[in-house]
């Protein structure tokens, strides 16, 4: 079972890691309604800017913060592009990821190693101190969890103060938040740059947590966010005490795990993809079942 | 209670199989399970040549090259002559382009103890070293054009780099065309190996009289936009890097130029296969024949990846497409005629 354990492990590791990317998917898709396809570069941007730290001897905590600084300006230049400008949301998502890309390239090049003698959060000697016992693995699990636990506890509370409810009233009903004296560009504004800020967060985690940057990675993670948050929102639809939050870790988690069954599966490699989409298909119509028996009852 | 229910059967049915597939997988190498450090395992391999080894390959994604590289490794180990079909067993995975997929293909290798590491481009190589932090496994690389650049060129870490025979490949043009003056590249500004390559085929230039004219793309889509560009500012041929984007509408690219009256040649021989004049390049099949040799000395434990530099590829190749070259109107003289192999498909 030791290596049942270890493939767990490292699955969950995966899916916590980009649990924090779907976070900011949930903002922008599901609470704000709006389709921020900013992700595709925000991403990369975090992993960009924490590999160039890194390589230059930054201390690897600093590095969360710089990653959350860079996304939450490419949510800004997103959100004043969308609202001052006037584009249509999804053109204006296009157009940071575009000029992003770039970007990316000037900050890391095409891609950048970080060595194994550099230390990432997962091995500073903070962490080593706390949790040095564990192997690396288990370190690895315990750190992204605790990280996506904080940040979950952070934006539960977010979502009950008043600045929250207004985020979500804008993705309801916009005219409420005009009636209220509101602005509803600026809370929109607001929404894409903590939810850009978190997708860099993920990216810069990743990046610690692979090693490496790449200026492809970013490549389908808005797809890969939206499934998240539609799988985990999906299958605990009728679950009232569970929070969207926690729906979205979950949701993360079984994406990647959908993957990890497909490369276990041993079918030719280049099924990988047909059968993820199957697992996924599955995990949907259980979901969309629930939903119909309910109403059988009712 | 029904919905708690049922959500619970799915997390039940997920991680049973789950279950499943790891402890299949698992029975495979607990014989051969013998410590809990890889290094004990391949020494007291070493000692018992009757062990199975299990490898994981790691292929970033499916491409000819790519392909003839992995072929090429597994018939290195049976080359090696230490090991038969019998001493080793395969745990081939292929990431589809995606890095997110690479990282977590890495991972299962680690999971599943693999003794050894071979990870094909440079992507998989450098999920596969993250990955193998942890234990500590030997990665063996292949298709890398710069390993150095890469922060692969020290550790448990080695293999072999496909750096293409840039001087021999403007030697070869200058030859088969005297009075060219302008070489036309594409290539993608995000994969390492054509950024690598493009620098050596700037530097280089000047040395054979030519002038480089390029245009970085970003995606598949944009490389017909750049072939008619650089077209239209009438280069007088083309040259191919390995590079995935560019190659993969090669078909496409020749149309264009073949229209336009432009030689294309490539870097390596699947390239000619489709329809480039010429290439002075390498064979994939032969450089994963060398990492798979390379591998075989690690597994045995004769060396270790920290004694084991990463290699180039010895030799290369020329390669000629006759059909191509007298469409062309190129004579070819009859000093390359005798070093050069057709690669024409017909």
């Amino acid at each position: 079972m030791g290596n049942f354990l270890e493939l767990l492990t490292s699955t969950l590791t995966q899916g916590f890691l980009y649990a924090l990317l779907a976070y900011g998917i949930y903002i922008t898709y599901k609470i704000l309604d709006f389709p921020d396809l900013t992700v595709d570069g925000s991403f990369p941007l975090g992993a960009a800017v924490t590999a160039v730290l890194l390589t230059n001897g930054a201390n690897p905590y600093l590095t969360l913060l710089a990653a959350v600084a860079v996304g939450a300006l490419a949510g800004l230049a997103t959100g004043l592009i969308h609202v001052c400008l006037k584009v249509r949301d999804l053109l204006a998502g296009i157009i940071t990821t575009t000029a992003l890309f770039s970007l990316n390239l000037q900050i890391a090049g095409s891609n950048l190693t970080v060595e194994r003698a550099v230390e990432t959060i997962f091995t500073a000697p903070p962490t080593m101190a706390l949790f040095g016992g564990m192997t690396l693995l288990y370190r690895k699990l315990v750190v992204s969890f605790l990280l996506v636990l904080l940040l979950k506890l952070l934006l539960d509370l977010y979502f009950k103060t008043k600045n929250g409810l207004l985020l979500r009233a804008v993705g309801d009903n916009e005219t409420l938040v005009t009636t209220l004296a509101k602005n509803k560009g600026t809370v929109k504004v607001l929404g894409l740059v903590i939810a850009n800020a978190l997708v860099a967060l993920s990216g810069c985690v990743v990046c610690q947590e692979q090693r490496s940057f790449s200026a492809t990675m970013g490549t389908g993670q808005m797809v890969f966010g939206l499934a998240a948050v539609i799988i985990g929102t999906t299958v605990f639809r009728k679950l009232s005490f569970v929070k969207g939050t926690t729906a979205v870790v979950a949701g993360s988690v079984l994406y990647k795990g959908c993957i990890q069954l497909a490369i276990l599966a041993g079918l030719p490699a280049n099924l990988l993809k047909l059968v993820t989409a199957v697992l996924f298909l599955v995990i949907l119509i259980l979901g969309n079942l629930q939903k119909s028996g309910v109403k059988q009852h009712a | 209670m029904k919905k708690i229910l049922s959500a619970l059967l799915t997390a039940v049915m997920i991680f049973s199989l789950a279950a499943c597939g790891s402890t299949s997988s698992g029975n495979e190498e607990t014989s051969s399970e013998a410590g809990t450090s890889t290094e004990t395992v391949s020494e007291s391999e070493a000692e018992t040549p009757s062990t199975k080894y299990l490898i994981g390959i790691c292929q970033y994604g499916e491409h000819a090259s790519l392909d003839n590289c992995r072929e090429g490794f597994l018939q290195g180990l049976l080359d090696s002559g230490l090991l038969t079909e019998d001493d080793f067993e395969i745990d081939y995975q292929n990431a589809g382009f995606d890095d997110a997929i690479t990282t977590q293909i890495a991972q299962s290798f680690s999971a599943e103890n693999v003794t050894l590491m071979c990870a094909i481009a440079t992507p998989a190589a450098t999920a596969c070293y993250a990955a193998a932090e942890d234990k500590d496994i030997p990665v063996i690389f292949t298709a890398i054009t710069d390993p150095v650049a890469a922060n692969l060129d020290s550790g448990n870490v080695t293999g072999t780099s496909d750096k293409l025979p840039v001087e021999a490949q403007l030697d070869l043009i200058r030859t088969l065309q005297p009075d060219a003056d302008v070489i036309g590249i594409v290539y993608t500004s995000s994969e390492p190996n054509s950024v690598s390559a493009i620098a050596e085929y700037e530097a280089k230039a000047g040395d054979y009289g030519f002038t480089i004219e390029s245009i970085g793309v970003t995606a598949q889509s944009e490389v017909t936009q750049a072939v008619d560009t650089l077209i239209s500012k009438g280069v007088d041929c083309f040259s191919n890097l390995t590079d995935n984007n560019v190659v993969g509408v090669l078909a496409s690219m020749l149309e264009k130029t073949n229209e336009a009256g432009i030689p294309v040649y490539g870097s390596e021989v699947e390239q000619v296969k489709l329809g480039c004049v010429a290439a002075a390049g390498i064979d994939y099949y032969q450089l994963g024949i060398q990492t798979g040799i390379m591998a075989a000395k690690v597994l045995t434990g004769e060396t270790t990846c920290e004694d084991l530099p990463f290699e180039t590829i010895s030799e290369y190749g020329i390669y000629i497409n006759s059909a191509a070259l007298s469409e062309m109107s190129i004579t070819v003289p009859e000093e390359v005629m005798q070093k050069a192999v057709e690669a024409s498909e017909s």
